[in-house]
């Protein structure tokens, strides 16, 4: 990956907050020593930008390997994220939580990695559309097996993972890190319809590739 | 009554109705087993409970993973190339 200090426009923006901020605090409570450990980093202080990686890193890896599915692209990102954050951190105002701040600034990364890239999903709203074998069917009916109460999280991390990537995406901004349609209308410049009915599609293909897990577990 | 016919696979025409408003369905938050589609329609039913627990479950969901130690390795890295910041 480059490590080039070109600036990649990544950063959040000191007056701009998340749209709906207490959408994210259930995953943004208060961490100890955060806020001194980001005055610090602030005014150049390693160590105490090393605790902020310590503090974050998990959280922000977990974010770029869903949305990449990827275990060595989500490292390198996570490398860039965090060194964005070094140039970035000094014009953090503490708008917002410093988590939903670095956590944008994470899923920013990652579609700017996505956009160089030249997949479609991110740029034109027409060609989100995965190709018609990936999509969901209309409905596969429920006569046979339900899901509710039997899913574990492995099983579910690993459906995601199948997703295709436009499905993914939208999958993961709103379903799993709690962003709201509009904000991923603007991340990935497409419509709020658009956004919607991905994630409509996103869930019925889930729902395909749970109910055929569990289908050939109760073959085995 | 073409619209009670049940497809091989038990789907109606009014199903497919339900499903074309399922997305906007979700969106509004409104209590969806107040539909009158869904006191009749079984796939539909469990069809709504399946996507209502995906989301659910979806929620739950925590970062789990940690990058490997070699991430930290190349910040420290790449980080000694930047111009240092003033203090």
């Amino acid at each position: 990956m480059s490590l080039s200090s070109k600036d990649l426009a990544t950063t959040p923006g000191p007056t701009a907050p998340a749209k709906a901020p207490n959408q994210h605090l259930r995953r943004n409570p208060p961490i100890a020593g955060e806020a001194e450990a980001i005055q610090k980093a602030q005014a150049g202080d390693g160590a105490s930008f090393e605790i902020l990686y310590a503090l974050h890193k998990r959280r922000v890896y977990s974010l770029c390997l869903r949305m990449l599915g990827n275990v060595a692209e989500a490292e390198d990102l996570t490398q860039e994220a965090f060194l964005q954050l070094y140039r970035k951190i000094a014009t953090f105002r503490g708008d917002s939580a410093f988590s939903t701040w670095l956590h944008r600034l994470a899923v920013n990364v990652v579609l700017m990695h996505l956009r160089k890239k030249g997949l479609p999903q991110v740029s034109l709203e027409e060609t989100l559309e995965p190709s018609q074998e990936d999509g969901p069917r209309k409905d596969i009916g429920a006569r046979d097996l339900t899901l509710s109460g039997s899913v574990d999280r492995v099983t579910l991390e690993r459906a995601i993972e199948n997703l295709p990537p436009g499905y993914r995406l939208v999958f993961v901004l709103h379903d799993v890190e709690g962003y709201e349609h509009n904000e991923i209308a603007g991340m990935l410049e497409c419509s709020i319809g658009n956004s919607k009915s991905q994630l409509h599609k996103a869930r019925m293909k889930l729902r395909d590739l749970l109910k055929s897990g569990q289908r050939k577990e109760a073959v085995l | 009554m073409n619209n009670a016919r049940k497809a091989a696979n038990g789907t109606t025409a009014d199903c497919a109705v339900f499903q074309e408003q399922l997305p906007s369905l979700f969106e509004s938050n409104e209590d969806l087993s107040a539909q009158e589609h869904l006191k009749t329609c079984n796939n539909c039913s469990a069809l709504v409970r399946d996507l209502e627990y995906i989301a659910q479950q979806a929620k739950l969901l925590l970062p789990i993973h940690d990058p490997s130690p070699e991430v930290w390795e190349n910040i420290q890295t790449a980080l000694r190339k930047e111009p240092t910041r003033a203090k």
